[in-house]
């Protein structure tokens, strides 16, 4: 029961995403930031006023680490399914003499 | 990017690189904001005395105690990327021996804040002008409650007869009767991000070079020299009533 609990805990922790998530995080979170160093810079720049951009800039990237960190549901569409199990076919697996596959 | 951890220690990294980036545009952004300050600066009255460095010091040196008058516009130094601007005036004179550079000295300066920069004690406050009313009612000083900095504008002054924050002296001690000083304006532009930069007689792309700034020549008077006619201005002592003199009439009084 225990070990079930500590594995729902893991999961939730280590947040693991597929292949094609990762492929979009890496590209969301450059696009991202670097867009929200863009703004930032010239909503700054326009209002002639620099706390703006500090503002901005901080928001921005907190969003972006909300969008990214977290294992959304859209980083795991495309999970990598197992390989379906040989049948047993001449595979034999010795542990201390006694045959297990 | 398989593990929330390591998407966090992407992110983060990634950000330090744009934040970077934004304050090196921010930075370069100061450079392409057109500068044109002008300066005009006279001296008003100067006196040299003697005096001691401190209380218990049997040393004695002389000490000049210069006044001045300053007009300034200086407002185009004021940027979005300006912290604050430390303003000073130097009187500069040749050292005692002519191989050796110019003295220099600071006498008067200030801090004159920038657009975002938070109130502090030390910000210069602009003395209002002599003729300006000043609200006396409490509704009004409530309303203005905001310290203004300068009653002209942001980086724009106008001191008459402003007395110096600092005596000067010599290393050698001896100030008496030196020629050629001459007061002269200086800045330090303090930037939120960038590089610190000091007043520029040059143009350089669309900073323009400082106009004015630096005063005439004068002698620093001998020690305990009776004010020499500089039209110091008269004050109120004028209509001093003195014993067994007549009394003196205003007009449009009596």
């Amino acid at each position: 029961m225990s070990d079930q609990l500590l594995d729902q805990l893991r999961d939730a922790l280590e947040g693991s995403i597929d292949f094609e998530g990762q492929r979009l995080a890496e590209m969301l979170s450059t696009v991202l930031l670097g867009a929200v160093g863009i703004i930032a810079f010239l909503v700054g720049f326009v209002s002639q006023d620099i706390k703006l951009t500090l503002y901005v800039g901080l928001a921005g990237t907190a969003l972006t680490f909300l969008a990214i960190v977290p294992p959304w549901p859209f980083f795991n569409k495309s999970p990598e399914p197992w390989l379906p199990p040989r049948a047993a076919s001449g595979m034999n697996i010795n542990v201390d003499g006694q045959k297990v596959g | 990017m398989h593990s929330a951890l390591v998407r966090a220690q992407n992110v983060f990294g990634f950000f330090t690189t744009v934040a970077f980036c934004v304050a090196a545009m921010i930075a370069l952004s100061s450079f392409i904001s057109p500068q044109s300050p002008s300066a005009s600066i006279e001296l008003r009255n100067v006196q040299v005395r003697k005096g001691r460095p401190h209380y218990y010091s049997s040393k004695k040196e002389e000490y000049a105690h210069i006044s001045f008058d300053l007009d300034a516009d200086l407002s185009t130094l004021f940027n979005w990327n300006t912290k604050q601007v430390f303003l000073y005036i130097k009187a500069i004179y040749p050292s005692s021996k002519p191989s050796l550079p110019a003295s220099e000295a600071i006498i008067w300066d200030a801090i004159l804040p920038g657009t975002s920069a938070p109130w502090h004690q030390n910000h210069y406050m602009h003395p209002s002008p002599k003729n300006s009313k000043t609200p006396k009612n409490k509704r009004s000083s409530k309303q203005s409650q905001q310290p203004q900095d300068s009653p002209y504008g942001r980086g724009i002054l106008h001191l008459e007869n402003q007395r110096p924050k600092y005596q000067i002296t010599d290393i050698t001690g001896k100030l008496q009767n030196r020629t050629d000083v001459r007061l002269e304006l200086g800045w330090n532009v303090q930037p939120w991000v960038g590089p610190l930069t000091w007043e520029n007689k040059k143009d350089y792309g669309v900073w323009k070079g400082l106009e004015g700034g630096v005063s005439d020549g004068f002698t620093f008077p001998a020690v305990g020299a009776k004010k020499a006619d500089l039209k110091i201005e008269k004050g109120k002592e004028g209509h001093r009533l003195m014993a067994g003199e007549e009394q003196p009439v205003r007009k449009g009084r009596a």
